[in-house]
């Protein structure tokens, strides 16, 4: 039982860390970003493990991680506001060529990382770029401005 | 249904547009609500440091304690708040009062032992017994000031009392809260 509630609270902890440190781990992962991921899983499974290294511990906490990965998922399907609350909306970075600073302010995007997207669509510049929403993944997603005929 | 026998719905354009043009689905009034809750989180995470760096979580300043107990017989120094199963050390100062016979004489309540999880006494002591639902140590002593350290590893956590008692002597009562 012990092994279960450590899987499943180490499980949710870690949805609402990651949700919570923002999302910019999803997509744009820097190195600095690798070192935040890396080191928060790291203590996570530290406490999940605790002194049990048996391999029905393991067996344990990677299936009741498995459930409650299921669960979340089914719940979210059905519910608009449950995938809100656990993957957050899209958030529009840049409209008609305007930066919306509030929104580039609140979830910690720089321009930088705007224009690194629009490079991977082959845009050579930030005035090239109609929208830029950052996605719920943490792509950020680039629409070219249409040619003028 | 479909020709093939699948179950099929419309497809409705449901997402929201921005401009009228670029369906996003944005809903920036959710998320207006969310980075107010992850700014009062925020305060929370700065504030739960805080709180470790002073030792509120154990091992800072405010976890260390130390509690006198009758005069010339023993004082204690322990932590206050330990963590689950990480070591620690509660150490008694025993004073010239305290040695009978060249010997000390100190009861511990059974809290020591199960969930404060004692795992050594050092210097081991010449005897142990159960006792009064305790632990009754004997150490050889001499006349001067000495001490004798407890090994501490909680085994479960929670607040836990414990009693430290040199026999003929007022006993001195601790409060040990255990962090998960």
């Amino acid at each position: 039982m012990d092994s279960v509630i450590r899987a499943a609270f180490g499980y949710c902890f870690l949805i609402f860390m990651v949700r919570i440190v923002g999302r910019r781990p999803g997509k744009q992962m820097t190195p600095f970003e690798f070192v935040l991921i890396f080191f928060i899983g790291g203590l996570t499974l530290t406490s999940m493990v605790n002194d049990d290294r048996s391999f029905s511990n393991a067996l344990v906490q990677i299936v009741t991680v498995a459930c409650l990965h299921f669960l979340i998922a089914a719940v979210k399907v059905r519910s608009v506001w449950f995938t809100l609350l656990i993957d957050g909306t899209p958030v529009v970075l840049m409209e008609k060529n305007q930066w919306i600073s509030e929104n580039m302010l609140e979830m910690r995007i720089a321009d930088d990382d705007v224009m690194a997207a629009a490079r991977d669509k082959g845009l050579l510049s930030l005035e090239q770029i109609d929208y830029a929403v950052l996605e719920r993944n943490g792509e950020i997603s680039v629409i070219q401005m249409e040619e003028a005929s | 249904m479909s020709g093939a026998g699948y179950k099929t719905a419309p497809v409705e354009d449901s997402i929201s547009k921005v401009n009228d043009e670029l369906a996003v689905g944005a809903d920036l009034k959710f998320q207006r609500r969310w980075w107010f809750f992850e700014r009062c989180v925020w305060v929370l995470f700065l504030l739960i440091v805080i709180a470790d760096l002073l030792g509120c979580f154990g091992r800072g300043y405010f976890s260390h304690a130390a509690q006198k107990g009758p005069a010339g017989v023993m004082d204690i120094q322990y932590e206050r708040i330990e963590r689950f199963s990480t070591p620690s050390i509660l150490t008694v100062h025993f004073g010239p009062n305290a040695v009978r016979d060249g010997q000390i004489k100190l009861w511990a309540s059974g809290s020591l032992v199960k969930p404060l999880g004692n795992q050594r006494v050092i210097p081991a002591p010449s005897s142990s017994v159960l006792e009064n639902g305790g632990v009754l140590y004997t150490f050889p002593a001499s006349p001067h000031p000495s001490s004798v350290e407890f090994a501490l590893e909680p085994a479960t956590f929670g607040a836990f009392p414990l009693t430290l008692q040199v026999p003929g002597t007022d006993a001195v009562n601790l409060k040990i809260y255990v962090m998960p």
